[in-house]
């Protein structure tokens, strides 16, 4: 049997899938600062037997956590001398552009326990000057004694020849073992001294934190008799060792967001659909990312705490593509200065959360303007709503100021909502050359089933897929996880004096780390799945295209085909090619997986278009464009395979519901998948 | 709940009037990813919009402030010699003439892209970006001693570059023998061409979804409501007129300091800026345009009024701007302006420091103020391929009312602007860096302390190479206020090799520079806020520990004694126990 944890702000996740490939979720509080406690509680919940269980996947939003709330540990930087500032630097720029009081990101680590020592390597990755040993021990023992939990080490050039990182590192760990210790080669292999140093000072202020919280995890799983293999889900997608994890905790920073797009695109697999948007709306934010021929698309330009006002801090390990807005079920509808609308990205938060939650919360959300439109129904709350509260609300903050009525604010907000998220659809799809006419959108989180067929519409996507478990999909994706590693090196050339040796060579060694890293965690090398990417560009230009090569011995033929690759993608990217400019390679990209043996999952055992049985009631529900109407609304759980339901309808589950409109046609699938065809 | 005109529902123009300001964005990213020239797309010199019909400014898509008030001009301008009726579907227009519609310097190019839909000319597509190489006297176009327009590269006066959708190869052909790097400044070129296409698409997309009339009505709803937004902002701020005046270090050719000077005047309807009085127009290349002087001085006008709202015409109109003819601030031909952004910045300077006693909440004390921009150019050391450096320098900013001063920033005029990573720059440059620091002076002293410069050190590694750069505010410092000290100068010196140093400078063109000689770029600290007495021992200890202020300046300055090797308290001045 293989079990996924998935902890969220609110809740714990778990879904199992056992031997006869039967699904199973359950779900329970999170549980600060002992988190694990949570994971043995919604464990019980769900009654798997311990013994039975061979894989056991976890996913979590400690790190993440401790990064927002810096609750990492106090942390020094030993670096290149003459660079000890890069850190505060940063990149000097100020994004939120007419504000003269804006804030740079305050470094992690303070001036004075960034260190500087004598050692240089130029960039083809020649030393200069030799590391001074005196040096690091003199930075060790003035770290030491202010108090420091943890020891980042970044030099200049590193990505191209880390000698002098894993010296300074073999001096520290002699002369001070307990101190937890990050080399910037270690975390990337990419070129930007800052964006590197930010990474690997971020990865050592949180090693303590995630070593202690795997060790108790661990001890506590053990307590229980489970003998399975643990897995740690990470940002790429893929999975790690709970050693590796605590050695580079920072790979698990989008663990749990990153779980539901690839979920998404192993559903379109099973499905058969290749092209996918992934489309999930929580709480306070809606993300989505675009998964083209079942592959998820990973990038090292990841930032924590970045948004159009705020420079945050880069954090250059592979993560998932992902967008995300603040537009989300708590999102608050509010009245700017001159009289114009808005939704977001203000959130009610779980606490006080929307009005309908009854928990003091007085601003009108997106929530709130499903219910009074007929969308969600107060009979689906786990508290009794006070409709009235609901509609005051809407009343007092928005309705008397525009002069509407009710009913007309609510589905204002609705649409407003929508088109605030339609512009983050279009970011991963349109304005990056795709068509999304090519797509089908799977749509998940709480909020995901109830806009995601207005917005297929906006997009002209034909299907829309609302999956089973779409609530907890997050720890479905991560059932259906492999391991995987991402190696990733910059490799400066330009493609027309590209020596194949040379470029044999360097994908041979990075192969070899790969093996030899999975030989240790025991899988076996020929287990190990490759692929090779590389980033290219003209030459002169910043940004790169992901382009994928060959596996094996490259000849002077593929070599050219490389570069009609890049051609292609580079024009369908930017909208054109240059045919006779310069190529050049940035970096090479290998991704490892290491395939881990699953269970195929059974289908249900309910079939037949029964829709009847699973009618709840018809109530009215307003829709755009087409006012009241009278709409049927089923329940998801008494749905057989193989129903079929025509729009305008509901499809309501516990916290969620699918909202269909007139002229669409829902399809219940095998694995008891909505499938909807939006007759665009 | 409809709008009679637009028979559309107001959350339909809402929904509109966001699309539109997306487009902007759109188009800014597309011009940015397919750049070829880091001016572009680190710097992020350039800018993109949407107009109306009119030329008025409806969406921008900004990476820096400096062009804020210039794009409406050019598109007025191309209306303005065209005539609606000489504007075909397809034109695309091309213009940087630095006196007239929109301009700044040469180097800034202006494209300008009529929208017809259903046979009518709806609005315009526009950008302008910064061309690495416009021709001229020096690489990189602008420098510190040219002495009118002609040295100053090519002058397209506002002519057609695409004729329907066909490319002008006579004018692309001209282009490319009288630039010094043609593949960037053309592939620059096209780049714009691909932006201004998509914002074409996207509007008439809009209008095929919406239909015209609606969009039409949201347009003039956008605009409305922008200047609504100001009208509020205006309506709190304090009523009055507030004085201020500076000086400029010099024009690079003998004049100066010059002086100049603004008076705004805050009524509960407008915002007038006025500069008359100030310097006229000089023989060196620091003059500025009317209207490069009208975007830094938008720029404050946000800044003071609501920093975090879409920007469009609608947002300016309570704003005026008033100059001398033939000023600093209002340059004519052929007066050389190729460094125009040192004293358009004193322009945005002047407004801030006179509002910033009387709107603290929103403004901070003086900071570096340029842009502190080098040329270097050279050939790489392995490759033997010509290099060209242009870029601007981080600087300390000042420090306000309850915050420090932010170090190691660019200019007000950049903004969304990147520094070159050291290991890029010296990858693809004939250079080292030898240090990328904090200056850490202590200067700009304070209750709230100005934000430390940077020192950028490089090292040629090749002979023959050549250094211009302008560091203005190297003569007068940032301004303290409030009780807070002055900050630093910008400043560069030259490290020979063989020992010998040049400098401190504030201006040179075309150092000569060998193997092994180092040039150490030195950017101002900000000027301070308040009583330095008064900024608690506790951050005066912390700052000590940093290294951001020295024993001596913490003891004499800040009245507060520290060991010098615990960093423990000693003693405070009795000023301190007030």
């Amino acid at each position: 049997m293989r079990v996924a944890t998935d902890i969220g702000g609110t809740f714990t996740d778990l879904v199992y899938l056992d031997q006869n490939g039967k699904i199973g979720h359950a779900k329970s509080d999170t549980t600060p600062p002992h988190f694990e406690k949570g994971v043995l509680g919604v464990l019980e919940k769900s009654g798997v037997s311990y013994e039975e269980v061979d894989s056991f996947i976890h996913g979590s939003t400690v790190i993440i956590n401790a990064l927002t709330e810096r609750k990492g540990v106090k942390t020094g930087l030993i670096t290149t001398k003459g660079f000890r500032d890069v850190l505060e630097i940063a990149r000097g720029n100020r994004p939120d552009l007419f504000n003269i009081r804006y804030q740079k990101p305050v470094p992690f680590v303070p001036r004075y326990l960034r260190l500087e020592v004598d050692e240089r390597i130029n960039y083809k990755g020649k030393v200069i000057s030799a590391l001074s040993s005196e040096n690091v021990k003199a930075a060790v023992e003035q770290l030491r004694k202010e108090g420091v939990e943890a020891i980042a080490v970044s030099f200049l050039h590193a990505y191209t020849n880390p000698e002098h990182e894993k010296a300074a590192v073999a001096i520290i760990r002699e002369i001070w073992p307990e101190v937890a210790v990050t080399a910037s080669h270690e975390v990337t292999k990419e070129w930007r001294e800052y964006e590197r140093t930010s990474t690997t000072v971020l990865n050592s202020y949180v090693k303590p934190i995630a070593a202690t919280y795997i060790d108790k995890l661990d001890k506590q799983l053990n307590g229980t008799g489970m003998r399975a293999n643990q897995y740690i889900m990470q940002s790429n997608s893929g999975t790690t060792t709970f050693a590796q994890a605590k050695d580079t905790p920072i790979h698990m920073v989008e663990s749990g967001p990153v779980a539901g797009i690839f979920g998404a695109a192993i559903l379109g697999k099973m499905l058969g659909e290749e092209n996918i948007i992934a489309f999930d709306i929580g709480g306070t934010t809606a993300k989505c990312s675009l998964v083209e021929s079942g592959e998820v698309k990973v990038t090292t330009d990841y930032k924590i705490e970045h948004d159009e006002r705020n420079a945050g801090y880069p954090i250059k390990v592979p993560v998932v593509d992902i967008v995300e807005i603040g537009n989300g079920g708590g999102s608050i509808a509010w009245i700017d200065e001159a009289g114009s609308m808005k939704v977001g990205p203000q959130s009610a938060g779980a606490m006080p959360g929307p009005v309908a939650y009854g928990r003091g919360g007085v601003n009108p959300t997106t929530t709130d303007a499903n219910l009074v439109t007929g969308r969600l129904s107060p009979k689906n709350f786990q508290n009794d709503v006070d409709m009235m509260a609901v509609r005051s609300a809407i009343q007092e903050k928005i309705s008397s100021r525009l002069d509407v009525s009710v009913e007309e604010a609510s589905l204002g907000i609705i649409r407003i909502a929508n088109s605030n998220m339609l512009n983050a659809l279009k970011l991963v799809s349109v304005r990056k050359g795709y068509d999304p006419r090519e797509f089908s959108l799977v749509a998940f989180g709480g909020g995901g089933p109830m806009h995601a067929l207005a917005l297929a519409r906006e997009l002209g996507v034909k299907k829309v897929i609302i999956p089973v478990a779409s609530s907890v999909f997050s720890a479905w994706g991560m059932l259906m996880t492999d391991l995987r590693h991402d190696y990733i090196q910059t490799f400066i050339r330009s493609m027309n004096e590209l020596h194949l040796h040379d470029w044999n060579n360097q994908w041979t060694s990075m192969e070899e780390e790969a093996r030899g890293q999975y030989e240790q965690v025991g899988i076996e090398a020929d287990k190990v799945v490759f692929a090779r990417f590389v980033d290219m560009r003209y030459v002169g230009q910043e940004h790169t295209v992901k382009v994928p090569v060959p596996s094996g011995v490259l000849d002077q033929n593929q070599a050219e085909e490389v570069i009609r690759r890049f051609h292609f993608l580079h024009e369908q990217h930017y909208s054109y090619q240059l045919a006779n400019a310069q190529t050049e390679i940035v970096n090479l990209h290998l991704t490892a997986l290491g395939a881990v043996q699953k269970p195929e999952i059974a289908k249900l055992t309910r079939t037949g278009n029964d829709t009847q049985k699973s009618l709840k009631e018809i109530r009215p529900v307003l829709y755009e464009g087409f006012g009241w109407l009278d709409t049927n609304v089923y329940d998801r759980e008494e749905l057989s395979a193989g129903s079929v339901i025509q729009g305008p309808a509901i499809v309501e589950e516990s916290s969620s519901s699918t909202v269909m409109y007139p002229g669409q046609t829902l399809t219940v699938d095998e694995y008891g998948n909505l499938i909807i065809n939006t007759e665009v | 709940m409809f709008d009679m005109k637009t028979n559309a529902d107001r959350f339909t123009v809402e929904i509109v009037k966001d699309s539109l300001v997306a487009i902007g964005e759109e188009m800014f990213h597309t011009l940015s990813r397919t750049s070829m020239s880091p001016i572009i797309y680190e710097v992020r010199d350039f800018a993109c919009g949407l107009t109306d019909a009119k030329g008025q400014i409806l969406t921008q898509g900004n990476g820096l402030t400096g062009f804020i008030g210039m794009l409406s001009y050019m598109v007025k301008g191309v209306l303005e010699k065209f005539g609606e009726e000489g504007l075909r579907p397809g034109d695309i227009i091309i213009v940087n003439d630095p006196y007239s519609g929109g301009g700044s310097h040469l180097s800034d190019v202006g494209l300008v892209m009529p929208i017809h839909y259903d046979g009518e000319l709806i609005g315009f597509s526009c950008n302008k970006a910064h061309w690495t190489e416009v021709g001229g006297k020096d690489p990189g176009s602008w420098t510190t001693d040219s002495t009118e327009i002609f040295q100053e590269g090519l002058q397209f006066p506002c002519v057609k570059l695409f004729n329907e959708g066909r490319v002008n190869e006579a004018l692309v052909d001209m282009i490319r023998f009288n630039v010094r790097f043609p593949d960037l400044s053309i592939g620059d070129m096209w780049s714009q061409v691909a932006a201004l296409r998509t914002g074409e698409k996207r509007f008439c997309e809009l209008c095929d979804k919406y239909g015209k009339q609606v969009v039409m009505g949201s347009v003039e709803h956008l605009l409305k409501h922008g200047e609504q937004l100001s009208r509020k902002a205006i309506e709190k701020l304090p009523k009055g007129i507030f004085e201020a005046h500076g000086f400029i270090d010099n024009d690079g050719m003998g004049t100066g300091p010059i002086h100049v000077q603004v008076k705004v005047t805050i009524t509960d309807e407008e915002f007038i800026c006025d500069f008359r009085g100030s310097h006229p127009q000089v023989k060196g290349p620091i003059n500025c345009s009317y209207t490069s002087l009208v975007s830094a001085v938008r720029t404050v006008f946000l800044a003071v009024t609501n920093p975090s709202q879409d920007v469009n015409d609608g947002v300016f109109s309570p704003l005026k701007v008033i100059t001398d003819n033939r000023s600093i601030f209002s340059a004519e031909r052929p007066a050389a302006v190729s460094t125009y952004f040192e004293t358009q910045m004193f322009g945005a300077d002047l407004v801030w420091k006179a509002l910033a006693p009387v709107v603290p909440h929103r403004l901070t004390a003086g900071n570096l103020v340029s842009a502190c921009c080098v040329i270097l150019s050279g050939t790489h050391h392995d490759t033997n391929e010509p290099f060209l450096i242009v870029e601007p320098s981080a600087g300390g900013w000042g420090a306000g009312e309850g915050l420090d001063g932010v170090p190691g920033q660019f200019c007000i005029g950049d903004g969304e602007t990147y520094n070159v990573p050291v290991e890029i720059a010296e990858t693809r440059y004939g250079v080292m860096v030898e240090e990328y620091s904090l200056r850490a002076d202590g200067a700009g002293a304070g209750e709230f302390r100005g934000g430390s410069g940077v020192v950028r050190a490089y090292r040629a590694m090749s002979d023959g190479q050549m250094l211009t750069a302008s560091f203005e505010r190297h003569n007068f410092l940032p301004w303290g206020y409030s009780g807070g000290r002055d900050g630093s100068r910008n400043e560069f010196i030259i490290e020979k090799a063989n020992g010998e140093v040049a400098g401190p400078f504030g201006k040179y063109a075309r150092f000569p520079l060998n193997k092994g000689d180092v040039v150490r770029l030195i950017t101002a600290t900000g000027g301070g806020y308040g009583d330095p007495l008064d900024r608690p021992w506790d951050k005066v200890v912390q700052d000590v520990k940093n290294g951001y202020i020295s024993l001596k300046q913490a003891a004499e300055i800040y009245g507060v004694i520290l060991d010098p090797v615990t960093f423990d308290v000693k003693e405070t001045v009795p000023q301190r126990q007030k």
